[in-house]
């Protein structure tokens, strides 16, 4: 159908309504076919709305607009903070390294095993770039396909962390093959261990720089946040956070758990060096073994 | 106390159509106020989307914040939104001179107060979730620092101390300074549906008033409907958030994001629609709502309400200008208890007025054994009390009623026809059956001029129709309360100075 | 085209087994050919709203959707959360759970007084996407019941089972702690903000009585302390929240024994569900005979019938907690119950059922029950004050 150009942009803004009160009641009503039909017809009518806007729109001088096409009883205020776009940040210079190697860099300043999210921050604090955690999330899917296609093909693999009890891989834990198997191992206190060593090896990372980027104090304080004195005062501001009272704080609960943990990761060490790999290094996807520990 | 209420609402089931239940309009109304409608992000504490402000109904001002997420576009809506209502308020505060302390003012009574402004600023919102919303806005703005590294524009931490203003007058006293036409109108009509539905402005609204062609219930289902009527907000109808907002906020980041002017500068006319599309319709429902209040003649109290308002506006017009600190965070327990002993005492004082202003809410009481109505039966108008030093007149008048009297003898009584003059119960005659005549009889103690001889009028005349009622509004001295340095330890000490901090500046609005 | 039949005999009853449980195919016969809803902590918190509706009870029991029963009726409730409030909600629960829970480790340090060395985190969420339900609560079970306050206290996603008038329900508390001493705490991460120490009152109830049937399902399955005979589990539940604007949660404690007397009551009274079918046909169904698109072919009238069958208890609070509240809001208003305006008018007019018979006795135009005499006086006063002050008749 040829589309009817000569429909001024308010008609077809009305059209555009009574298309999306049509597609609502449809939905509403339970009328899927109804539904989609409404819905292409909308689509339709909302792409002929955007190519009269474009016909009949003066090019942007700057990005300064105080002229829009709106209906005659909005009062025009100048608002111009929210027609330019909002000050872009110095954007920081995309890393060159391919996605596993930028893992590999933030990994190997933890040294524990660590979730995407916390992956991509240190990254980007200390190694100016970050990445979309969703990517993250299909690296390792993608190492395991690597592995299994050419096994210790490559130096190193981003692999998973182990459940001390069922030796499946830790929900969102990133770790690496190189490893010793012990450090990939996620006993019941496992998490909060390496919560505490993260935040000592953030705090020497920044010790290690004489002017840390504010992303890199930002993720110091989000650690000092949850560990028992590591924030004295009353200011929560992440400039006061210092990385010394952050490394002691922590080596002081750590040297409450170290000892069970180290217990509980070693005996689960010893049974995950009886799989093979891949199951080692990715983790086991066993029913078996939980059904029978469950007892049905 | 709500009977006749109810028997109302049972008529307007059977008419289809709400029906009054005052005779009078029981709040200010101002000539000019300001509406605004306001739209929120969902699952947010107050995270503004937009919002419709003005004090003319043909000339709203649409405010969109294009990404409700990000601060610098939240300060800024919130700077256009200050300069809307501080404009409007400024309008009603120049008219407050500037005040120098009175070098003969008594130290005792302090700063002289300023003479009232001639009328004051009135906000209208739709409903009291709005009312809520602007609390919060009011409550996330006035802390904030207009210098250094977290600074705001200078109009914000304004806004902020108005809006908290306007929301704490509230809960002091029964102001009209901000009103939410859903407690308004539900206060003087009795829809034929429950409370709880009388909360959606545009189904009370349907019975009070409905479109040509339908019925109350009708016009209120149509108006449950969200797709046909937008709900008064702040929260928006989820299923518009699915539809319609969140394609468009995620193509403003999109367009933001690639850097594209044109694309964001079409998304945004787009959005500027649809946030008009969704607060439109409340818009013209709230001036509905005030076109039908103003068909209501004014009751007699209140404009000395609203005086007391003024009053307040302008202490509160000098106290900004002098630099007045923002609102602490929460109260101390003294003035908390000071402030739930004054609301009570303002309660009361507006419960008596009411009834007094208008013989619909007089009734309710009558229903209630506390007022009765009658017609006068017997005088003993000559009637003097000779025991003390002069002679005093005490006249005698007995009232016959259907109305069942419950009161005890010596119960102090007053009349709306003469506010002043006291009546005390002396003889109560019930009837013979249920629902026959009883027989009061008073003793009028006041309201009769000075010297033996009662005025002319003074004394109610033959077969005059009455009514009597209990409800008083005498002065009572208010509450005593140790001074705010002397908070018991009990509630918590005395309370801390507010400071400002850095903390408060930098809070997160997020 | 023939109209639906209702299903003659109990759907799903496959060949060859033992007969099943009389309640539960009748139950099933009841519900029609859908997949029965499950019940879960919002909807037996919402049962403790209403609970002397027959209507609501037979449904809830067989596990009948509401909603769709209601839109094909003609009168759908608008349901449905926002994508923002949603995101917003599974936002903050991320940021709470985030680096192995350790905001809210600090939390739980600071308000129940855990001691450090309890610092236990346990993932029971689905360990593949193969686990069925059932496998889930069986290793929650097993994990819970074995545990040793010395080397467990964080139980992330834990899946607690409770039989709820004859179904389960399978219930999926925020996380469970578990204190040095022994005693249980359930916690409940919300994303209504504390603003200046307060939140909005409705929203804190609701929370409470979520929390308070998580506790009473914790409590079925963890039973009292042998030695002391106390409740394993606390009656206070920990809720966090976002303080002020932000998103820096913060954690209240919440005293839920009003709440867990009131679900108490409830489930036994649903667990009574055989008693109130009895009162009904035995070939009454709510099956919407779906065509093989899914699309219902009973008719819409002939289903209305059969919901009305049995009696509902319609209250304004409905409208709030239960996706039938138009149908019954409709068939109270078409019977001018009074009840459909509300608690407070009912009492006003002494608990006279209808519209028309409060007015006839406001007219003097019915004559009232030896019992109705009294509320007949008050009303007939009232009518006579409100032709005098009007001048319209009543």
């Amino acid at each position: 159908m040829i589309g009817s150009v000569a429909e001024t942009i308010e008609a077809i803004e009305r059209r555009i309504d009574e298309l999306r009160v049509a597609v609502r009641e449809a939905v509403l009503a339970g009328d899927t076919a109804l539904a989609t039909a409404q819905r292409a017809q909308l689509s339709r009518a909302e792409q002929a709305w955007e190519a009269e806007l474009a016909a009949i729109a003066e090019p942007p001088r700057s990005a300064q607009l105080t002229q829009r096409a709106r209906p005659a009883q909005f009062i025009e205020p100048a608002q111009p903070a929210q027609l330019t776009l909002p000050a872009q940040p110095a954007a920081p210079a995309g890393s060159l390294l391919p996605l596993r190697e930028q893992v590999y860099e933030a990994l190997s300043l933890l040294q524990v095993p660590a979730a995407p999210k916390l992956i991509a921050t240190v990254h980007e604090a200390f190694f100016g770039s970050t990445f979309p955690t969703t990517r993250v999330t299909s690296l390792k899917r993608d190492e395991e396909r690597s592995f299994r296609a050419a096994p210790f093909a490559r130096p190193y693999y981003i692999c998973a962390a182990l459940s001390a009890d069922y030796l499946a891989p830790s929900r969102g834990l990133l770790a690496v093959s190189t490893w010793p198997l012990e450090r990939r191992m996620i006993g019941s206190l496992s998490p909060r261990v390496d919560f505490l060593t993260a935040a000592i090896r953030v705090a020497e990372a920044i010790e290690r720089i004489p002017e840390p980027p504010s992303a890199a104090r930002q993720l110091l304080q989000r650690f000092a946040q949850s560990i028992p004195g590591a924030m004295p005062g009353a200011s929560t501001a992440p400039a006061t956070v210092k990385p010394a009272t952050v490394k002691d704080a922590a080596a002081a609960e750590l040297t409450v758990h170290t000892d069970a943990d180290d217990r509980a990761r070693r005996e689960a060490a010893e049974r995950a060096r009886q799989l093979k790999q891949p199951e080692q290094l990715f983790g086991t996807a066993s029913f078996r073994e939980i059904a029978r520990e469950a007892g049905e | 106390m709500s009977q006749l209420t109810s028997l109302a609402r049972l008529l307007a089931v059977e008419t289809g159509r709400a029906q009054p239940t005052k005779t009078v309009r029981h709040v200010h109304l101002s000539d000019r106020p300001l509406v605004l409608v306001a739209a929120q992000l969902a699952g947010e504490a107050c995270a503004p989307l937009g919002a419709l402000i003005g004090d003319d109904r043909a000339r709203p001002r649409l405010l969109v914040v294009y990404e409700p997420r990000d601060r610098t576009q939240r300060f800024a809506w919130a700077a256009a939104v200050a300069e809307t209502v501080l404009g409007y308020i400024d309008g009603y505060a120049k008219e407050v001179p500037d005040q120098d302390p009175d070098p003969e003012a008594r130290p005792e009574t302090g700063t002289p107060k300023p003479e009232p402004a001639a009328d004051a600023p009135q906000l209208l919102v739709p409903n009291p979730q709005t009312a809520g919303f602007l609390r919060l806005l009011g409550r996330s703005t006035r802390f904030r620092s207009t210098t250094g590294e977290y600074a705001v524009p200078e109009a914000v931490p304004l806004l902020g101390r108005w809006l908290t203003y306007y929301s704490e007058r509230t809960e002091v006293t029964p102001s009209a300074l901000l009103l939410q036409l859903t407690a308004v109108l539900a206060d003087h009509w009795a829809s034929g549906q429950s409370a709880t539905e009388d909360v959606l402005l545009g189904a009370l609204v349907g019975w009070i008033d409905p479109p040509p062609g339908l019925t109350g219930p009708q016009a209120a289902r149509v108006a449950e409907d969200p797709v046909r009527c937008p709900p008064a907000g702040p929260v928006t109808d989820p299923g518009w958030d699915n539809d319609v907002l969140e394609p468009m906020i995620a193509a403003v980041r999109a367009a933001t994001a690639s850097g594209d002017a044109a694309a964001l500068a079409r998304v945004q006319t787009a959005m500027d629609g649809a946030l008009w599309s969704q607060l439109r319709p409340t818009w013209d429902l709230t001036w509905q709502g005030i076109d039908l209040l103003r068909e209501l003649p004014e009751a007699a109290h209140v404009a000395a309400r609203w005086l007391d308002d003024r009053k307040s506006f302008t202490s509160t017009v000098a106290w900004i200008r002098q630099g007045g600190a923002p609102q602490p965070r929460r109260d101390g327990a003294v003035s908390a208890a000071r402030r739930l002993a004054r609301l009570e005492r303002e309660q009361q004082r507006l419960a008596v007025e009411r009834a007094f202003d208008d013989p619909l809410v007089l009734a309710e009481y009558r229903l209630t054994g506390e007022a009765f109505a009658g017609r006068v039966t017997w005088r003993a108008p000559d009637r003097l009390d000779q025991s003390g030093s002069r002679a005093v007149p005490r006249p005698l008048i007995t009232l016959a009623t259907e109305d069942e009297v419950i009161m005890d003898e010596g119960t102090v009584l007053k009349s709306p026809v003469r506010p002043r003059q006291k009546a005390v119960l002396t003889e109560i005659l019930p009837p013979e059956s249920p629902g026959g005549t009883t027989f009061v009889t008073l003793e009028l103690t006041s309201g009769m001029g000075r010297g033996r001889t009662p005025q002319p009028g003074s004394i109610p005349a033959f077969g005059e129709e009455l009514t009597y009622t209990s409800l008083s509004d005498d002065f009572q001295p208010p509450a005593k309360f140790p001074a705010r340095e002397d908070t018991p330890w009990t509630h918590g000490g005395p309370p801390q100075e507010y400071v400002p901090t850095d903390d408060d500046a930098r809070e997160d609005w997020s | 085209m023939t109209v639906g039949e209702p299903p003659s005999q109990p759907p799903g009853q496959p060949p060859g087994q033992p007969p099943r449980d009389p309640v539960e195919a009748r139950l099933d016969f009841l519900r029609g050919r859908a997949m029965p809803v499950n019940h879960d902590a919002r909807t037996i918190s919402a049962l403790a709203a209403n609970p002397g509706c027959p209507r609501r009870a037979l449904m809830d029991a067989a596990g009948v959707h509401k909603h769709e029963i209601a839109k094909h009726v003609g009168l759908p409730a608008p349901y449905g959360l926002s994508p923002f409030a949603r995101s917003r909600g599974n936002a903050f629960e991320a940021l709470v759970k985030d680096d192995s829970a350790s905001l809210l480790l600090a939390l739980l340090r600071q308000h129940i007084g855990l001691d450090i060395a309890s610092a236990h985190y346990e993932d029971l969420s689905r360990v593949g996407a193969g686990e069925s339900t059932n496998l889930r609560h069986a290793r929650t079970r097993q994990k819970l019941l074995g545990a040793d306050p010395g080397t467990h206290t964080m139980f992330d996603h834990p899946l607690l089972r409770l039989k709820v008038g004859g179904r389960y329900a399978f219930l999926e508390p925020d996380l469970l702690a578990l204190h040095h001493s022994g005693r249980w705490y359930v916690v409940e991460v919300k994303s209504f903000a504390i603003i200046d120490g307060q939140a909005d009152p409705e929203k804190v109830a609701a929370a409470a009585i979520q929390s308070a049937v998580y506790v009473h399902a914790l409590r079925d399955l963890l039973g009292t302390d042998p030695s002391t005979g106390a409740n394993l589990v606390h009656h206070e539940t920990i809720l966090v929240a976002p303080e002020n604007f932000a998103n820096k949660p913060a954690a209240a404690k919440l005293d839920v024994r009003k709440q867990l007397g009131v679900i108490r009551r409830q489930l036994n009274r649903i667990a009574s569900v055989e008693s109130l079918l009895d009162a009904y046909p035995e070939d009454l169904t709510f099956d919407l005979d779906p065509d093989p698109d899914g699309r219902p072919r009973r008719a819409p009238g002939e289903l209305r019938g059969a919901v009305e069958t049995v009696p509902a208890n319609y209250a304004p609070e409905c409208l709030a907690t239960c996706e039938l509240c138009f149908v019954c809001r409709d068939e109270a208003r078409a019977h001018g119950d009074t009840g459909a305006l509300g608690k407070k008018v009912r009492e006003d007019l002494g608990g006279i059922e209808t519209v028309p018979q409060a007015l006839g006795l406001a007219r003097g135009a019915l004559a009232p029950a030896p019992e109705r005499e009294e509320i007949a006086v008050k009303l007939r006063h009232a009518a006579q004050v409100w032709e005098q002050l009007t001048g319209q008749a009543v």
